[in-house]
């Protein structure tokens, strides 16, 4: 429920109901009858944020207590948080309604680094000083979790705590060591040294960052007993693990709204650019059973007609078939759609294909993300193009019309001929759509090739790689664009300057806290959304603080300097990672992890297992 | 297969639901709710579900109709009890009946608005002089179509307009021209005659509390 003095401006805003609470199966509560109130922050629009499995999953975590009450908060839109500003009301939680400088916690999820502008923009609406030395009581506390915070270094000095891996278990510890500290009237710096010891718990304040004359990092020191090496938070076991029954359901059209449930944790690929298949490591796999169970539930609940079986390989999945198989009787019953994300071409069953297409077709895509072999090989993205090629051959003899694919440009070793093999590959797929005898009549084909642009990031082997600067990455576009020669294929490209920022905070360093924030007090949030963007701004903030943004992205990493983030311990351990480079440089390939372990040193940290491989000598 | 025609409440939080935004919505609350939906037959097979007249973002309505079919014999109380079980707030099915008139008879509807000002005499002021202007019958505004913006007397689309001051706030008691030929939204009626005597009320509300036929009869 919204503060009662946005009443009279909720028809002056774009799309009120991002702004209202009120839907299915929020949750309110006596808030006089909890001891912690948790804001759980998305730093982006209302539509993104409730698209993402991770809030769902954690909000009714929390509700799940009986003592903690958690509600939602999105990043206002510019016409809102005009409104906002010019008329004193606080940024607020959905469900009741109140000002979040008022809750216990606010937790942050970071899944893109165009977000951060948007935290301090937030905690700012709130009333808050961003910066955590600022803000002096126990509460409230700001915390964060999500991919970026595997650096967490460039929002140091926003965040009192981060939580890097899983948030399941560790967020409810937190709770309960907050919970204590709350009640014997404790200091914030006294329940911060406390929580640094609870295993998945980062405190950056509690360490000290020192820097070479060149720039780079010389050490990190843990202060007041705090570990000096955080490891990631992992959840062991994804049958027993807290699964959420009920979604909110929005009454706004958003991203993804359907009934997600994720299958397994990890990817057995290895591909050399993917920060997921490697911080999310070792695989846990969920049983078919407790997904369906976990289907069924969301689906009752909610009244969604859509269900998407995620991970970031779905067709790797052990079970795939037989899962798909017992659910599609009462999904075919209740007109269900059945989506898989994230499948690779070299795996995908034909007949599963059509099962699936009972209900509802949906697009195809694939992401080949090289142009030739060669360079598949280098990125370790091992499908060939006669696998490409004969998966939408049998989808164009299915009558599937349109396909997408998606590639990768600025990848470490690539010349001219990998990209023309963009346009080249792209080009066979439209001729394999005119060598299928039954195409249908009158219909042309449609390949749509999008282009995104490497952004080497922590914990990957390509953590060492210089990134393209905007202008190369504009001039390879423009060669691929030019290679095209068909208007069968589209070509939409990412805007470079966006992947540049992206690459500056992905392996960026405490220095830049003061760049962010001179950003922001000029005007930059909203950052991954092309309109608001305002690269003139970063520039200025740059200069003006006296960083050289391109220290960050395009220098060549020596495999001995000291990482900013190499404090943190994320299981796979830093000799794989050199070795996976060497490899990538020699454009040798590693075997996925059914085929033969590659020895990552993931599984450490999940007591020696690996579900892929099962137990190892550790 | 057999119809109904739901009428439904919308008001509360639930006025800031649009029109597209209620039909995902009504029709995820009859699954939730188990009642067995006819499905079109198509290519791309969906429910069959169709809202009346939609109601525009930001109003009230009372007596909203919308027909769905179904595919088993379900009696009109399940239906409702069924459907009240699951709604989200803001939303009511008030009664489930057989449709009786076919959408297209319908021809007008009822609203009360409340416009709250600043104080008394320009509650006064506004109530006297908006009736006047009606009965004046010219009432000029842009109205929005798919064909592009074109002028229109707004007075010919008013079946009846009643207005009376009651201390800082006005009454409107008014019957519009509704339907798929001719239709007109209240919010329009009332910026225009905002706009009109440069009135700036403090708030604003619209309730549509019922659907008429050519003949100003109830629709059913």
């Amino acid at each position: 429920m919204y503060p009662k003095e946005l009443e009279s401006f909720l028809l002056k805003v774009q799309k009120p109901g991002r702004y209202t609470g009120g839907e299915l199966n929020s949750i309110v509560k006596d808030k006089s009858a909890v001891d912690i109130r948790y804001a759980f922050c998305f730093p982006d629009t209302y539509e993104i944020g409730m698209s993402h499995l991770g809030m769902k999953i954690l909000y009714s975590l929390v509700n799940a207590r009986k003592d903690a009450w958690c509600e939602r908060v999105f990043a206002p839109w510019v016409d809102m948080e005009q409104i906002m500003r010019e008329n004193s009301i606080p940024l607020y939680a959905l469900e009741s309604g109140d000002p979040i400088r008022d809750f216990d916690i606010i937790g942050f999820t970071m899944q893109y680094e165009l977000s951060y502008t948007n935290v301090l923009n937030m905690l700012d609406l709130a009333g808050l000083p961003v910066r955590s030395k600022d803000r002096e009581s126990l509460t409230p506390i700001v915390i964060a979790g999500g991919a970026c915070v595997c650096n967490a270094e460039p929002m140091a000095e926003f965040f009192d705590i981060t939580l890097p891996g899983d948030g399941e278990e560790v967020t409810n510890e937190l709770i309960d060591l907050l919970k204590e500290f709350k009640a014997k009237g404790a200091g914030k710096r006294e329940f911060l040294e406390a929580a640094a010891r609870i295993k998945g718990v980062y405190v950056p304040s509690l360490y000290e960052v020192e820097y070479n004359e060149d720039n780079t990092v010389k050490s990190v020191t843990p202060t007041c007993g705090a570990p000096e090496k955080v490891e990631k938070r992992n959840v062991a076991d994804l049958d027993s693990m807290f699964a959420p029954s009920e979604f909110v359901v929005p009454f706004l059209e958003v991203v993804h709204d359907r009934t997600t449930v994720e299958i397994f944790r990890g990817c057995i690929r290895g591909c050399r650019f993917c920060q997921a298949g490697f911080i999310n490591r070792p695989l846990r796999r969920k049983s078919p059973e407790t997904v369906e169970a976990q289907c069924r539930a969301i689906c009752d609940s909610t009244g969604y007609d859509e269900i998407s079986l995620c991970s970031l390989s779905t067709s790797d999945y052990k079970g795939l078939e037989k899962l798909i198989t017992n659910m599609l009787p009462w999904t075919l019953e209740e007109k269900i759609n059945i989506s898989l994300p994230s499948l690779r071409a070299d795996n995908f069953p034909k007949e599963l294909m059509e099962k699936l297409n009972a209900v509802r077709r949906s697009g195809l895509t694939f992401a080949p993300e090289a142009g030739t072999q060669r360079l598949r090989d280098v990125i370790n993205k091992n499908i060939t193009e006669q696998e490409v090629l004969s998966t939408a051959a049998q989808a164009f003899a299915g009558g599937w019309t349109a396909v997408k694919l998606y590639f990768m440009i600025g990848l470490p070793t690539e010349t001219e001929e990998d990209i023309r093999g963009i346009a080249d590959l792209a080009q066979a797929v439209v001729d394999e759509f005119y060598k299928n005898p039954d195409k249908p009549k009158g219909k042309g084909v449609n390949v749509s090739v999008s282009v995104a642009s490497l952004v080497p990031k922590p914990f990957t082997p390509f953590q060492w790689e210089p990134q393209d600067k905007p202008d190369t990455l504009i001039e390879k576009q423009n060669y691929l664009v030019s290679c095209v020669k068909t208007r069968k294929v589209s070509v939409s490209r990412h805007v470079p300057w966006t992947s540049f920022l992206e690459g500056v905070f992905a392996r960026g360093d405490r220095r830049l806290a003061d760049v962010i924030e001179t950003a922001w007090r000029k005007g930059c949030r909203l950052d991954g959304w092309a309109e608001h963007l305002k690269p003139e701004l970063w520039e200025e903030s740059f200069a003006e603080v006296g960083i050289d943004p391109y220290f960050y992205t395009a220098r060549r990493r020596s495999f001995d300097e000291v990482l900013p983030w190499d404090h943190m311990d994320y299981g796979v351990t830093k000799r794989f990672l050199i070795n996976e480079n060497k490899k990538a440089h020699a454009g040798e390939t590693t075997a996925c992890c059914r085929e033969k372990c590659a020895g990552c040193g993931a599984n450490r940290l999940n007591g020696g297992v690996c579900d892929e491989i099962g137990k190892t000598v550790v | 297969m057999k119809s109904a025609r739901l009428w439904f409440k919308k008001d509360g939080l639930a006025v800031y639901i649009s029109h597209l935004d209620m039909n995902r919505c009504m029709t995820r609350a009859v699954r939730r709710a188990g009642i067995p939906l006819w499905y079109t037959e198509g290519f791309n097979p969906h429910p069959y579900m169709t809202f009346l007249l939609p109601l525009p973002l930001g109003q009230e309505g009372r007596r909203e109709p919308l027909d769905i079919r179904i595919e088993t014999d379900m009696s009109f109380e399940e239906i409702k009890s069924r459907l009240n079980a699951v709604m989200p707030c803001g939303i009511e099915i008030t009664d489930v009946r057989e449709p009786i008139m076919k959408a297209n008879e319908i021809a007008a509807a009822k609203y009360e608005i409340t416009a709250v000002f600043e104080n008394e005499g320009e509650a006064q002021g506004f109530a006297c002089g908006a009736a006047s202007v009606i009965e004046g019958g010219v009432l000029n505004a842009e109205k929005r179509s798919k064909k592009g913006i074109k002028k229109v007397n707004l007075c010919e689309m008013i079946r009846s307009f009643d207005a009376c001051a009651e201390e800082k706030s006005v009454k409107i008691n008014t019957v519009l021209a509704a339907g798929n030929t001719v239709n007109l939204n209240a919010e329009l009626l009332l910026s225009a005659l905002f706009a009109e005597f440069a009135a700036q009320p403090v708030k604003t509300e619209i309730v549509r509390t019922g659907l008429l036929t050519q003949a100003l009869e109830a629709f059913e």
